[in-house]
């Protein structure tokens, strides 16, 4: 649960939360670039802890008033745009 | 509808004999003092009954109170604004129309409190905290629907901050203006609690039988998500970091980083228990209106 991890192990880890998030889901159906809140794979009530879990895999906080729905896209976007 | 109109007489005869200048209703300090008085209850801090709390010194667990009443006051002013958006769309609305006359001193009730808070936080912290609740709801289901949920998310919002307003209305070992704010908005709950849970009853009683089985599960299921990620939002790292828990811990508790404190406080047995003991009197009317997770499942299951 603690420090910062590096950009593969942060990339796993949030591949295996969305999975965890959305039980029906297979493994092979999830890549970087499928769409989480379009397909509803997670809804806005998953979003604050999707936002804790980014904030503690990168070990700093995210800018709350900077950001919008696009930055959590998939998980390409949100790998680009806070984890590297 | 109509039937809720001795109800709303009442309530809104109630609101008139009760209105007030807001800015008159406190007697702000200029400054306090965070290490020497305390601003919420202890027993009430997400890392109460914890070894982590044990660890901290006495100046240390009133500093972390008075952030998490910092917080406590921000989740009031994100859900209220919330609750007033709402209440502001349904205003003379199709299924609200008798309601309305008491909708308009819900939300000046509503932004009154959001002065209180937003005053305490700004002068005494400087800020509020953000809300990460950053991506609005879906619209679930029909509009029928999307009123009950909108009127049950309302109602577990006040239950549960009306159980810490209550017993910090009491608590004398408190600083008098975190007593004040919370006797106020506990006063003033009563009446939307009362109508919370007359509509929920309603808009549910009117609803269920053309909505089916799968839509009741599906709304069932968003409100029990609504009501873990509501709790989750008192474990908030950024109050274990401005209280400067990790400096404090230094040497005495190896994962003291926000967020491992944050899982940490979430996950402990005595947090659990606080949790199972607030949310008792929201699940149980939940349960009886068949809206929520039914009593015969395990506890594990019915409260985050």
């Amino acid at each position: 649960m603690t420090g910062k991890c590096n950009a593969d192990e942060a990339r796993a880890e949030l591949r295996g939360w969305v999975l965890s998030t959305a039980p029906g889901l297979a493994e092979d159906k999830l890549t970087d670039t499928t769409p989480l809140l379009e397909a509803r794979l997670i809804t806005s009530l998953h979003v604050p802890e999707l936002l804790l879990l980014i904030e503690r895999l990168r070990g700093r906080p995210i800018d709350l008033s900077a950001l919008s729905a696009g930055d959590l896209k998939d998980l390409a976007t949100i790998c680009a745009r806070f984890l590297e | 509808m109509e039937s809720m109109s001795r109800l709303v007489d009442v309530l809104c005869e109630s609101s008139r004999r009760n209105f007030h200048n807001i800015y008159d209703l406190v007697a702000w300090p200029e400054r306090v003092e965070p290490t020497r008085d305390w601003f919420m209850s202890p027993e009430l801090c997400s890392l109460a009954g914890t070894e982590v709390w044990d660890l901290l010194s006495p100046e240390a667990q009133k500093r972390l109170a008075f952030h998490e009443a910092v917080n406590f006051f921000s989740l009031n002013i994100h859900g209220e604004s919330a609750l007033m958006q709402g209440l502001a769309q349904r205003l003379y609305g199709l299924r609200t129309r008798a309601v309305s006359p008491y909708l308009h001193h819900f939300l000046d009730e509503e932004n009154k409190h959001c002065v209180l808070f937003g005053t305490f936080c700004e002068r005494y912290a400087g800020k509020v905290y953000p809300d990460r609740k950053v991506v609005s709801s879906a619209t679930i289901g029909d509009a029928g629907q999307a009123d009950f949920l909108f009127f049950a998310k309302v109602l577990i919002f006040e239950e549960l901050v009306d159980r810490f307003n209550l017993a910090m209305s009491k608590d004398r070992r408190l600083h008098p203006i975190a007593v004040a704010i919370n006797h106020n908005h506990h006063v003033e709950e009563a009446r939307h609690l009362a109508f919370g849970r007359r509509m929920c009853a309603e808009l549910w009683a009117a609803g269920r039988p053309a909505w089916g089985p799968e839509a009741c599960a599906a709304m069932r299921a968003y409100l029990q998500q609504f009501f873990a990620v509501s709790w989750k939002e008192y474990y908030n790292p950024d109050v274990y970091r401005d209280a400067g828990l990790a400096a404090e811990l230094a040497g005495r508790w190896d994962a003291c980083d926000p967020w491992a404190l944050q899982h940490y406080g979430w996950q402990h047995p005595a947090s659990r228990a606080r949790r199972i003991s607030m949310s008792e009197r929201c699940m149980s009317f939940l349960a009886l209106l068949g809206a929520g997770p039914q009593p015969e499942n395990a506890e594990h299951e019915r409260v985050p």
